[in-house]
């Protein structure tokens, strides 16, 4: 259908809408006219995606000046293809409209090995050796080699695209990932290569978060990406972590062992190289003195190694001279490593500000902080130099390097914890250096400065106000929609009590009393007893659920249980636990019912949806806290106490419902879906608690569900699934949650939705 | 980790000794503690792996892992002392770039013994031409020591700041508790309100303070594991000794597998209407409604009005004088309905 989005023609590709869609393409175009970066919370199942891209698609159409390109960042290769599926939808219902072919070029993005179709090089399985075996087929020395010796080989697809592809651009049109392979097939030309030399100029990019947020890989994929371009992060409710984790570097003994062994291979090569070929050490050499920047690193297959962010202030400079030839940088990495070493030998936890760190350096091993910041980008350098086509050996050693540059770079927002052994094996020696951020901003910040939109989105981003306090930013547009619904298809209810009156929670005081173990294992059998299909149960850790489930075992909980249903348990192998989940399905789609008990913050927890007769109900026993223990989360709650004047209690709690409300929202994935979601802990009902899950999930939460018992808890179900289970149509939704034009358009309807709008 | 550290001239390890210490000294080879003494008990001689001149005093404990790298700091150590320029004595960048590149060459030659009278010359050169700066740097820090000092100075200051905010925020709530306390004494002493009210009131703002500053809920760390099966070391069932407290589901015993044959009817009579069709035959005027909890269940009234049609129509046809086989022939004509009918 056609819509008219507040003076904008907007394509919507399905006969019908939901009112929040509507609403949600109002705030989403307010955002774009005001060239601001957004904030919003949509439940999931409400055709978030769909609803971006036809507003987004629509404004590109009428603005084309202003809005040149959308880059959409999804998590998984799955949700890529979804959103693929979905904007294939809209240009299939653009041309059946328009009646011509749409000059829109969409395509997908991933790394090498989902993309490779080299014969050889695509059968492996791992990513990082495909990278390697890539960067060995295709570097620039290596195709020169080819040119004078034909034995060496290379890479059939890449050199096809390299004599004809860059001329010929992608015809317009939809490409996932299957279709670039497919294209590459026909044409012979690499498909990878292509569909990076495309992001310039293709309209609608989808790909990962990391090649935006990870600077190292974002200086090589994203980088010429221009200013008047809309940027989405879907599934955003991690994006703090995911910054955190694009800037922390984690050092291993292990890693250093291999560092020096790496080393030795770099001073063989170069002594190898000076008896043979001493030209080419000479040229980078005269390079370096001059202070150019490396001519090559335009080469677009070269750029295996990259340094991490470094304000370009810096890169300008010419490398420092202590470094400027070989055989001195190899000693200096050697130095690097030993001196790291030498940190490892810790008898107890140190911690230590990059500051501190950088004097230590300085005293020991005589290095000063110029040389170390140069580090990664001088590796990178000297590899390219001494044409060493297996990277694989090296990304230990590449990783120190980053950590070095990192390190000497930013004296803020980072810390370096040095741990001589795990807190779970207080007896077996394993020394870890972690270099970790604290600040998750610093990864984000380019990416907001640079674009003119940013947009935030996910189903659950409760507390909103969260947000942009951690990732330092101010949007203009920040708005959680609830979800209209025709029938109440989502109960949630807070259990506090078993049926004799005993408090239940997840409290550490009262988590071994064999009490609250018996009432949550009452509670889902109870529940068992009275739900259909099937029921998923989240506990705050694997350790926790696993405890309960053996003292479930001994109560004969367990034996209850399995009358009712099968039981299903996730584990930490992933293996283990996909096989456990094919079966819950089978499980669930026979009609016998099944009971999965998952972990919150585990694999079941993010990602996998359990729509309709997967996921009946949800049970959420215990608040679901981090591990309050880990030294880098203790350093980053000072940290954020610090700078952003957030209190330890209130990120923790804000950590602990984001995550309880992204189990709770796995059983509820659209309109036609219901679930019962049940918080068996008495700390739920707590108003600090409470007001931070989502605003659809808290509407449905009234004030006679939140103090519940188990007995009274399952009368509640039982009614409740009654209702839901009469005969349920679309005829039943139209007109209140779900639209035809004509009601869209009529004024009562646009009345509530622009109250609904403003009253967020 | 040290384990395989051994002493070249004992042999002994760090494994069977663990006291023991190695020592370098300037040629970069390794000497346990022990040999030291022995070797040089005179105060100086030769290194047993290169036979240099070495003094005793010299030795130091050996810090890095190769020997080599201890060498080589002590080296630059050295070296640095006079080749201290700094980046403000140079007037282009480049200038200091080749400067830094020339120490970097000079240390490089002492480390692994290349040219060691022309390198001992320019170093000799060069301490008498810089002798000045040399002196004057030794009293100055470069810019960048001085922005790490400052940073450390800061972070310092940071923290001992911050003990001092904490340690108030706490003295001022336990004040405030205090305070409140006796307030609630002195009201239930001397008010002449209900004391009932009194009391409710004061939890009620008691409360009130505490929402403002909710404290941190603890969260437990790893608890201590009692037993091991499961991967973070949890047996299935605590009390593993009588593991017959799981009660199996009764097996059964294994049965040839059921299979389906269609059942054959003497239905005898004209087929009833098709079960989709009853209600535009206005059957359901007749019937009272299925109610919403039978709804749920699956049940319309569909179903029961479908079942009393055929059972008024079975069995009109029957007539005693017809054979069997008349019968026969019915049925054939009528299972297709009644087999539908019995799948719906």
């Amino acid at each position: 259908m056609k819509l008219n989005v507040d003076g904008l023609l907007v394509y919507f590709p399905y006969d019908y809408i939901y009112p929040e869609q509507f609403s949600y393409m109002l705030e989403l175009k307010r955002a774009l006219d005001a060239k601001g970066h957004c904030l919003l919370e949509m439940p999931s199942g409400t055709g978030k995606t769909t609803t971006l891209l036809s507003l987004i698609v629509a404004y590109m159409k009428a603005h084309p000046l202003d809005l040149t390109k959308l880059v959409y960042c999804s998590r998984t290769v799955p949700e890529i293809e979804k959103v693929m599926e979905e904007l294939r939808k809209l240009m299939n219902y653009y041309e059946k409209e328009m009646g011509m072919e749409q000059n829109i070029l969409g395509l997908a993005l991933s790394s090498r090995k989902n993309l490779c179709i080299h014969p050889s090089v695509s059968k492996e399985r791992e990513g990082k050796v495909v990278d390697g075996r890539c960067y060995s087929l295709t570097a620039s020395f290596v195709r020169a080699r080819h040119a004078a010796d034909d034995a060496v080989p290379i890479c059939e697809f890449y050199e096809g695209f390299d004599a004809h592809g860059k001329e010929f651009p992608l015809p317009p049109g939809v490409y996932n990932l299957d279709d670039l392979k497919e294209y590459g097939q026909t044409k012979r030309w690499c498909p990878y290569f292509l569909a990076r030399h495309t992001i310039t100029h293709a309209n609608i990019v989808v790909y990962s978060y990391h090649y935006l947020l990870d600077p190292k890989i974002a200086e090589v994929v994203s980088k010429e990406i221009s200013k008047s371009s809309v940027v989405v992060f879907d599934e955003a409710h991690n994006i703090d972590n995911v910054c955190i984790d694009s800037m922390s570097v984690k050092i291993t003994k292990r890693l250093l062992d291999k560092c020096s062994n790496s080393i030795t291979i770099l001073e063989t090569t170069i002594s190898n190289m000076k008896e043979n070929d001493s030209k080419r050490l000479e040229k980078e050499y005269k390079r370096l003195v001059e202070g150019l920047r490396d001519a090559t690193i335009a080469r677009e297959t070269d750029m295996a190694l990259v340094n991490p962010v470094l304000p370009s202030e810096i890169l300008e400079e010419a490398v420092p001279g202590t470094i400027r030839t070989a055989e001195h940088f190899v000693a200096f990495l050697k130095r690097v490593v030993e001196y790291i070493k030498t940190r490892l030998r810790v008898q107890h936890v140190v911690q230590e500000s990059p500051a501190g760190f950088l004097r230590d350096i300085h005293t020991k091993v005589c290095i000063d902080r110029k040389p170390l910041r140069f580090t990664a980008e001088r590796l990178a350098s000297l590899i390219r130099t001494l044409e060493i086509s297996d990277l694989t050996d090296f990304s230990p050693l590449v990783t120190v390097s980053h950590f070095a540059t990192l390190v000497s770079t930013y004296t803020k927002g980072f810390t370096i914890i040095i741990e001589p052994f795990e807190d779970r094996a207080p007896t077996v020696s394993n020394p870890i250096l972690y270099f970790s951020c604290l600040d998750s901003s610093i990864a984000i910040k380019p990416v907001f400065n640079r674009f003119q939109t940013v947009v935030i989105t996910s189903g659950t981003l409760s507390p909103l106000d969260m947000y942009p306090k951690i990732l330092d930013f101010h949007p203009v547009i920040m708005t959680s929609f609830t979800m209209t619904l025709a029938r109440p298809c989502i109960l949630p209810m807070i259990v506090s009590k078993g049926n004799d009156q005993v408090a239940m929670s997840s409290r550490y005081e009262t988590r071994e009393d064999t009490a609250v173990i018996r009432n949550y294992g009452n509670l889902l059998v109870e529940v068992a007893a009275a739900v259909p299909d099937g029921i998923v149960c989240f506990f705050t850790s694997y350790l926790y659920l696993e405890t309960i489930v053996s003292s479930w075992y001994d109560q004969g909980i367990i034996d209850q249980l399995q009358r009712h249903k099968l039981l299903f348990i996730e584990t930490q192998d992933a293996a283990e636990t996909s096989l456990a989940l094919i079966n819950y399905i089978k499980a669930c789609d026979n009609g016998r019912g099944a009971v999965l008990l998952s972990v919150a913050r585990g694999k079941v927890s993010e990602g996998i949806d359990f729509d309709h007769h997967l996921g009946r109900a949800v049970l959420m026993f215990g608040i679901p806290y981090v591990y309050t223990q880990s030294r880098i989360l203790r350093a980053r709650l000072e940290y954020l106490r610090d700078q952003f004047q957030i209190r330890e209690n209130d990120f923790l709690t804000f950590d602990a419902m984001r995550h309880a409300a992204q189990c709770l929202g796995r059983c509820m994935r659209g309109k036609t879906d219901y679930g019962i979601m049940v918080l068996a802990d008495k700390r739920f009902s707590r108003a600090d608690k409470r007001s931070k899950l989502p605003k659809w999930i808290q509407e449905h939460l009234k004030d006679t569900n939140c103090n519940l018992s188990t007995e009274e808890c399952v009368q509640i179900c039982k009614r409740w699934l009654r209702q839901m289970a009469q005969p349920f149509s679309r005829e039943d939704q139209l007109g209140i949650s779900l639209l035809t034009l004509e009601q869209l358009q009529s004024e009562e309807m646009q009345k509530k939705i622009q109250q609904r709008a403003q009253g967020v | 980790m040290d384990d395989y550290q051994t002493c070249p001239k004992c042999k002994t390890t760090k494994y069977r000794n663990p006291a023991m210490v190695l020592m370098v000294n300037a040629c970069g080879h390794a000497l346990c503690e022990s040999c030291v003494e022995l070797l040089f008990a005179k105060g100086s001689g030769a290194c047993p792996e290169c036979k240099c001149p070495l003094r005793r005093n010299n030795f130091r404990v050996q810090l890095f892992e190769d020997p080599a790298v201890d060498k080589e700091v002590d080296i630059r150590k050295r070296i640095l002392k006079e080749f201290n320029k700094r980046q403000e004595d140079f007037p282009t960048l480049r200038e200091y770039n080749d400067y830094l590149e020339e120490v970097e060459t000079i240390i490089f030659n002492l480390v692994f013994d290349i040219d060691p009278a022309g390198t001992n010359k320019m170093i000799d050169n060069y301490k008498k031409e810089n002798k000045d700066i040399t002196q004057k740097n030794r009293n100055r820090q470069s810019q960048e020591e001085m922005e790490l000092e400052e940073l450390l100075e800061a972070e310092k200051a940071q923290q001992s700041e911050k003990a001092n905010l904490y340690v108030n925020a706490e003295l001022e709530e336990k004040k405030q508790k205090h305070k409140a306390r006796e307030k609630l004494i002195d009201e239930l002493m001397f008010s002449d309100a209900d004391a009932k009210s009194i009391v409710a009131s004061h939890v009620q703002a008691t409360a009130a303070l505490a929402k403002e500053q909710p404290k941190a809920a603890a969260q437990p760390s790893s608890g201590v594991v009692k037993s091991s099966k499961f991967s973070s070391g949890v047996q299935i069932g605590l009390r593993g000794q009588h593991t017959n407290s799981f009660l199996p589901i009764p097996k059964q015993e294994d049965l040839p597998l059921y299979r389906y044959t269609a059942p054959v009817f003497d239905y005898d009579g004209p087929p009833p209407p098709a079960i989709e069709k009853l209600g535009k035959l206005n059957y359901f005027a007749n019937i009272r409604a299925a109610n919403i909890t039978e709804r749920a269940g699956g049940y319309t009234e569909a179903m029961s009005c479908c079942r009393a049609l055929q059972e008024a129509l079975g069995g009109l046809f029957y007539s005693p004088q017809l054979t069997h086989k008349t019968a026969v022939l019915a049925t054939n004509s009528s299972t297709q309905d009644t087999d539908d009918m019995e799948t719906t």
